[in-house]
Parts: structure tokens; sequence; C-alpha cells
């Protein structure tokens, strides 16, 4: 699942807390789940709107969930907008999807005054799994490996938002990972190419505006 | 409001608005650049020491309707930009990529100059409320305190939060408000002078060439319009908060510079012997002297959040130049975690530091070379830039109304470039005044020619751009989303395929 592998790229194993500004975390996991809905052949994007194409019930329930939201609410077609909104709560959301599937546990943090609860790797084993979603992506670059489409468009949204150290650790590794990017850009389909873009103008933005 | 009604917005419209901006938020967000009490306290007794002219609170009002004015078209434009970022993006749309650059260089100096000015009042205050309980260190240490902790805040990208300046720009507000109630209520002579209201005063070129002190006061309404996207509904909120954002500091202002005057008396002569004192002076027979107290440190920390609106400010533009490529790449890099632009934060600082440090060395006058110089040179250039945009809403509603009426379309645009054409004109010839240099000194003529030097610098830029990198071109001033907006009315292709994240997160 798109949004699950970047969940786990874009949260440090150790503390679980946000590699990113938790506003770019955010949007990259929306831009995560509407991917899903597109890679499920049930959304596609066209000149910056939303389109559902099919009704029928992906097999998995947070993008059941959201599908069901796309349907009901036609009158939002932008993918800015949709970006905005579901990357309020989608850190909770794609993380209580990971405890569902037994990837990561409920920790809970006690700040001043305030309980945060983080969902996070713990036993070696799921340790072990986060760890391999970005060792994966850079095994699979280094090495030429043909990737399939759920991957290139995994490793656009690390680019895109901003996590590509996070993935590629040595200079080297990024530099041909950035040489790789418009072959990887240009061999996704026209919607996720969208998404993503508009994925990394909304970072930009966020960013920009500097307000937590 | 709109969440609490039955068939109000639909689900994902009350979402998306929870965790937005109120047009209060807004307008905190956008007068705290210009801080009133900073202006009423810093930059009013310093004009009237400075320039010797008692026409001042008619020159906030006449300001503060000029603005208004142009604030009408401005709000109206952004309406129709999408990603409207500041200033120089709209002057990109209106008039062209390459005025637009031209612009961006003189903001970018306009702004530094404003921030570092303001270092040299904080120094001056700080150093006053030291002295007063009996500690004696200099205007440069203080300074440098008020530097170092503007640059670490800076890179530490805090901004101060929204409450915190609401409740602080609240206090401020009270504190003037009674200020003022109290000069008022005491007027010098027994008798409420309304002379300094007379619209004749106008007629002198240097009354004329005085608004441009006046405008430097409304600085941060710009700062409104970034927060387009920030906010809950950007047709009305930002429209709102920007007209607020004019009309409230131009009231304070106005109102108590008059205060001031009818107050003192000989406002000049009580201006210059007391310089930034001068209020506190007035007032402190009336009123508590703890009141005094306060004021004084409520000064202080307006100075403060002055000097980090506008660090903030210089740091946005270098990272959104940065990001559509006008810079180097490396202005555009923020920090993965926390967002802030460190590359262009730094510049500013060393900056800063740099010009500190020549005052100090050459013993400079930090108030009135620093801070009042340093302001008008600041406020000529983001005077500059508002000329350039109020040219640029002509422009850009001549090319198609897009349904606005004719008052926010054509009249009030119109009007506002006239007047502020005058306000320009006026003061590049009466900045010498302004100054208070001789007439043959080089400082009449140096600071319009840099800033001409720094649009011509820009508009060459912009052609070099052109030429060696044409998508780079096509995005100026379209901000970050600029890219994706699938328009054809500036020439742009309608989707093009690239990703331009590989340069901006990356290159460090």
């Amino acid at each position: 699942m798109l949004a699950n592998s970047y969940y786990l790229i874009a949260h440090d194993d150790r503390t679980g807390r946000s590699r990113l500004h938790p506003r770019a975390t955010g949007l990259g996991l929306a831009a995560g789940l509407l991917g899903e809905l597109m890679l499920f052949g049930r959304l596609r994007a066209m000149t910056g709107d939303l389109y559902v194409v099919s009704h029928e019930p992906p097999g998995d329930s947070l993008a059941h969930t959201l599908l069901d939201l796309l349907v009901a609410q036609p009158q939002h077609k932008e993918i800015r907008t949709w970006l905005a909104y579901l990357s309020q709560d989608a850190a909770d959301q794609v993380g209580e999807r990971l405890l569902r599937a037994g990837v990561v546990e409920p920790v809970t943090r006690r700040k001043l005054l305030s309980a945060q609860t983080l969902y996070m790797p713990v036993s070696p084993d799921q340790r072990n799994a986060a760890a391999w979603e970005s060792i994966r992506l850079a095994e699979a670059l280094g090495r030429r490996r043909s990737m399939n489409l759920a991957d290139r468009v995994l490793v656009a949204l690390v680019v895109a938002t901003g996590l590509t150290r996070y993935v590629f650790f040595s200079p080297q590794q990024q530099r041909d990972c950035m040489q790789n990017m418009p072959g990887i850009m240009s061999s996704l389909p026209d919607d996720l190419v969208q998404l993503v873009q508009y994925t990394e103008a909304a970072v930009g933005s966020a960013l920009a505006a500097g307000r937590r | 409001m709109a969440r609490t009604t039955l068939t109000g917005p639909d689900i994902v419209t009350r979402g998306l608005a929870s965790n937005r901006l109120g047009v209060p938020s807004v307008v905190f967000f956008g007068v705290a650049g210009a801080a009133p009490l900073t202006v009423i306290l810093g930059a009013i007794s310093t004009i009237y020491a400075v320039v010797g002219n008692t026409a001042v609170p008619l020159v906030y009002f006449v300001a503060a309707l000029i603005l208004s004015l142009f604030t009408v078209g401005f709000v109206a434009m952004s309406r129709h930009i999408v990603n409207s970022g500041a200033f120089y993006s709209y002057i990109s749309h209106g008039l062209g990529r390459m005025i637009g650059v031209a612009a961006a260089f003189i903001a970018l100096p306009a702004y530094a100059a404003m921030q570092i000015g303001l270092l040299g009042l904080f120094g001056v205050v700080a150093k006053g409320i030291l002295a007063a309980s009996g500690v004696k260190v200099s205007w440069f240490v203080c300074a440098l305190v008020g530097w170092f902790l503007v640059a670490i805040l800076g890179v530490l990208w805090v901004d101060l939060s929204g409450k915190v300046l609401a409740v602080l720009l609240t206090v401020e507000i009270a504190i003037v408000l009674v200020y003022d109630f109290v000069m008022l209520a005491h007027p010098h002579g027994g008798r409420v002078d309304f002379g300094p209201l007379n619209p004749q005063q106008l007629a002198t070129p240097e009354v004329v060439a005085m608004l441009v002190l006046a405008i430097a006061g409304f600085v941060g309404f710009e700062a409104t319009v970034v927060l387009s996207e920030e906010a809950k509904d950007p047709k009305k909120t930002i429209g709102r908060a920007t007209h607020w954002a004019v009309f409230l500091p131009g009231l304070l202002c106005g109102v108590s510079a008059w205060a001031m005057s009818v107050n003192a008396g000989d406002i000049v002569g009580r201006a210059k012997a007391d310089q930034t004192d001068l209020v506190f002076n007035l007032v402190a027979a009336y009123v508590p002297e703890a009141l005094v107290n306060v004021g004084y440190m409520l000064f202080l920390t307006s100075v403060f959040a002055a000097m980090l609106a506008f660090h903030t400010s210089v740091t946005r533009y270098q990272f959104a130049l940065g990001r559509e490529r006008v810079l180097p790449r490396i202005f555009g890099v923020a920090h993965p975690r926390t967002g802030a632009p460190i590359a262009g934060s730094l510049t500013q600082s060393v900056l800063a530091l740099g010009v500190l440090i020549l005052y100090f060395v050459t013993g400079t006058d930090p108030l009135v070379h620093l801070f009042a110089w340093m302001t008008v040179v600041g406020g000529l250039g983001v005077l500059i830039l508002m000329w350039a945009t109020s040219a640029a809403v002509v422009g850009f509603f001549l090319r198609n109304r897009r349904r606005e009426n004719v008052w926010r379309a054509r009249i009030a645009p119109v009007l506002a470039f006239l007047l502020l054409s005058v306000v320009l004109a006026a003061t590049v010839v009466g900045l010498g005044q302004l100054l208070q240099v001789t007439p043959d000194s080089p400082f009449n003529w140096v600071f319009p020619t840099a800033y001409a030097v720094c649009a011509t610098f820009g508009i060459g830029w912009a052609a070099i751009m052109r030429g060696a990198r044409p998508d780079a071109y096509a995005g100026i001033g379209r901000g970050t989303e600029g890219f994706v907006v699938p328009e054809g009315v500036f020439g742009r292709p309608a989707r093009p395929h690239r990703v331009t994240a590989d340069v901006a997160h990356h290159a460090a």
C-alpha cells in the first residue's frame, strides 16, 4: 500500500516522529491515499481535478471510506482541495491502518500537558519491515532493477515532499536518483504525474507560509 | 458562523475552514509587521524631530486613504491569481516577468533595510530601559542581543504564533488609546488645536514627500495576501483583513500623532529634545508610573516583533525567488523538518550584523542614521513596489475585467496609481529633505539611483533567464504552485511534464 510505505519512510523508526514538517508529511500521506485509489483504477485526474471512474469498493477499508467521501462530495474536484483536506488527519488514518495490519504499535508519549499517540514499529520484526521500505527503493534504483508502478509513485512522492535523503543516504545515490527522476516521471500515467506535481506544490506553499 | 447552521457548507469545506485563519488572525499577522506601537513611539516622534513639520497626523490619514484605494484593486486582483505571493508576483502577472524580477530585486534590499533599521531603534530603546534601571550599556550591545535573538528565531523559523501576536497587539492598541485619551484630555494651553489637521498643508511638496514615511508604517499589509492559501474563505477573508490592516494603523497613528501635538504644543522642539521618549514624557505627568513602564516594555516587544516580521518577509521573498530559480537554488531549500529557509535567514542575519558593526565602528548615530535613514530608504523601496503593483493591477484588469465591477477593476486602481505616482515623484525629489542632508550631498540621489540600478539589474537578469532557462523564466511570479496551474493566459504551456522538486529540496 502506497500510503503505508510512505508513512514508514516519513517517520523515524526509533522516535516515531515525523521526519518532515508535519504538514508536509500529511500532504505526502494524502497523496499516497489518493494515489492508491488511482492505482486501484477508481480515480482519475484531469487538469488538476479528480474524477471517480468506478464505484466498486476497493479491498481496503480506508481506501473504501475515502472513495465514499469522494463520491459523496462531487462538488469538490480539485486535487489541491483534497490534498489539503486529507492531509489534516492522514497521519492518524494511515497509522491506524498500519496498526490493524500489525506493522506498528501505538505508543503514548506524554508531553508537558498533552498526551500524543504515535504509531511506530516496536518489535525487531516490525522495525526490519519498516526499514526495508526505504532500503528496497534505494536498492532497486541503485541496481537499476525495474520497479513496479506503486514503487515508482512512491519514489516520486518521496522526492516531491523532500524525503530523498532518508531513502538515498549517500550523495552518489541522491545524484543517481535525480538522474532517474525524469525517466520515472515520464513512465507514470498522467493522473499520477499530476498528483505528484500538486503534492510538491502544496508542500512548497505550506512551508513558505511557515505557519504551524 | 457557518459551522453552526444546519444547511451550511459541506464536510470538506468545514474541515478545511476549521484549521484555517479568520479575519482577525490575518489582520494580526499583517499589522504585526507595522507594529503600531513601533510606528507611534518610534517613527512618529522621529518624523516630528527629523522633518520638523507639524502635518504628521494629516499625512497618516492621507496615506491610509491612498492605500485603501490601492487595496480595492489589489484585493480584487488577488482573487484571480491562484497562488498569490507577495507584490512581485502581482507585478509579474500584470506587467510581465521582467518588471516582476525588477520588483523582486527592489523588494529584497527594501525589506532588508527596514529590518536593519529597526535594529537601531531596538538598540536605543533597550539601552534607555536598561539605563533607567541603572545598567549602562551601549546601544550596540543591545542591538546585538536583538540581532542574535532574531537570527536564532529566524533559523528555527519560529514565527510568533497568532495568539501571542494577538495578545501583544491588543495590549499595545489599548495602551495607545489610553495615552491618546490622556494627551487629548490635557491639551497644551487648555485648548485642543485642530491646526495639524488642516488639509491646506497638503499643498506643500515637503508634506507630500512625508507620505513615504507614513506609508512605511503600513508595510505589513502586503503579508495578508500571502496568507490567502491559509484563509478560511480566500475571497472574503483576505479582502476584509487587508482593508482592516490599512484602516487600523492609519487611524491609530493619525490620532496619536495629533494627540501628541495637541498635548505638547511645540511638538517639533519637544520631539528633538526627547526623541523616542517623547510620548512617555508627555503622559508621565498624568498617568501612574507603572503605566509608563508597561509602555516601555511593550515598545520593546513591539519593535522586536516588527524586526522578526521583516526578517521573515525577507527570507520568504528569498525562498520564493529561490524556488522559482530566480535566485540561486540554495535559497529555495527549506529545512525538511521545520521548513525554515536557512540560506535566506543566514544571509539576512549576516548582512544585518555587517551593517551594525559598520555603524558602531564609524560611531554613526543609531537613531537618525540607522533607524530613520534605513526605514526611509526601505519605505522608498516599498513605495516603488506599491506604485508598480498599482500599475500592475491596472494592466491586469485592462486585458480582462474578469467580471469585477468598474470601481474595483478600473476607477480605484487608476486613482491609486495616479496618487502613488505623485507621492513617489515627490519622495524622490524631496528625499534629501527627509534625510536632512545638504542639497549638494550625494545622499540626495544615491538611494533612488541604487534602486534604479537594482531594477535594471533585475530586468537584465530576467532577460538572461529567458534566453538560458526558458522553463524557469516561465515560472517567474507563479509561486510554488504556478507550474501546475492549468492556465494558458500568460503564455504558459498548459501542463509541462517536469518535476522541480529535485532541485528545491536536495541541492544541499
